[in-house]
């Protein structure tokens, strides 16, 4: 019926609960290419393969998928659950990458509350929360601690019920009333 | 005659205190920060529904800060750590003002600290202040960031 979901309101985020993530993500080879290039970063080792098998010893067999990629998808896999209500994204800390990502990787996401706070605006809070990547043999690839900015239910769920049914087509606009 | 071209700063060069104003900028479109967005599953209509944007108050759809943030990083790269080897973390990232589809984006960063490496030979851990700014000269992310980088001699390792 809403415009987003109506169970991740500022109203709904505790600290301690843990939310382990409905859906994975094979990384591939396009997701690296389209965003290291796409942003202008020129390390070979997310692009050129021979120069990967001769840099640090040949220690990584292949082409590193670059950090801020294997963030990005991580991130994205917890956002229906955290930030779909978000305002704005304020800050990130506390950023690692224990184990590197390969194209083929498949990455899960699970996500822990850390802190609900007042905003400096009434209709919404902000949350805290730790975002662990891993891949599919367990191992963690990406620790980081999001700040955003949410909706408080108080000031936004009924608006957000209406922006659909306030634009039905004339035809269907009974259904506003189901 | 041939020119080797190399890219790149090494350990040596990241003397505390260091300045560097980064090459190129770079201007957003909208398709920019929608393929991003959709690509990485950033699952909030924030950042991928023109109206809804406007309903929350942007003038239109935001730059993904996750993408703000990876370009200014993109940016920095060959100064500070495409000779250098892997990426060790990133501390108080913080977002400034939005960035919209035709802004352009720039980059500076300051060498924080350094310190030689003990468990490597040859290599040692650089720490940068990276602040990207837009056109009018408005911050829109700062962050620290900790790279391992090579010793010149080390070259080759």
């Amino acid at each position: 019926m809403a415009i987003t979901g109506g169970g991740n309101y500022f109203e709904d985020f505790q600290p301690g609960q843990v939310y382990v993530h409905a859906r994975g993500r094979t990384v591939s080879e396009l997701d690296n290419y389209l965003i290291t290039l796409m942003t202008l970063n020129t390390a070979q080792s997310h692009f050129n393969r021979d120069y990967m098998a001769r840099m640090l010893e040949g220690v990584y067999p292949e082409r590193l998928v670059m950090g801020a990629v294997t963030m990005s998808i991580c991130i994205g896999l917890s956002s229906e659950d955290l930030s779909e209500n978000a305002i704005a994204d304020l800050e990130y800390t506390g950023i690692s990458f224990p184990a590197p990502v390969f194209h083929g990787d498949t990455l899960y996401a699970e996500t822990e509350v850390l802190e609900v706070r007042e905003a400096d605006r009434p209709d919404a809070g902000i949350v805290r929360c730790r975002v662990t990547g891993r891949k599919q043999d367990g191992s963690t690839v990406f620790v980081g601690e999001r700040t955003f900015l949410v909706k408080r239910r108080s000031h936004w769920q009924e608006r957000d019920g209406q922006f659909l049914s306030s634009r039905l087509p004339r035809e269907l606009r009974g259904w506003a009333e189901g | 005659m041939r020119i080797e071209v190399r890219r790149g700063n090494y350990y040596e060069d990241f003397v505390e205190g260091r300045r560097f104003f980064h090459h190129w900028g770079r201007t957003f479109t909208l398709q920019d920060t929608l393929t991003f967005s959709t690509l990485t599953q950033q699952h909030n209509p924030l950042y991928f529904n023109e109206e809804y944007a406007r309903y929350l108050g942007y003038q239109g759809v935001p730059v993904n800060p996750l993408l703000v943030f990876a370009t200014v990083l993109g940016l920095t790269v060959e100064d500070l750590s495409e000779a250098g080897g892997p990426f060790l973390g990133v501390d108080d990232l913080r977002f400034g003002v939005p960035v919209y589809p035709g802004d352009t984006v720039y980059a500076v960063s300051e060498v924080v600290s350094r310190r030689e490496s003990r468990s490597r030979p040859g290599w040692g851990i650089v720490e940068w202040r990276t602040v990207g700014f837009n056109q009018r000269g408005e911050v829109v992310v700062q962050y620290r960031r900790r790279n391992l980088a090579r010793m010149r001699g080390a070259e080759g390792q």
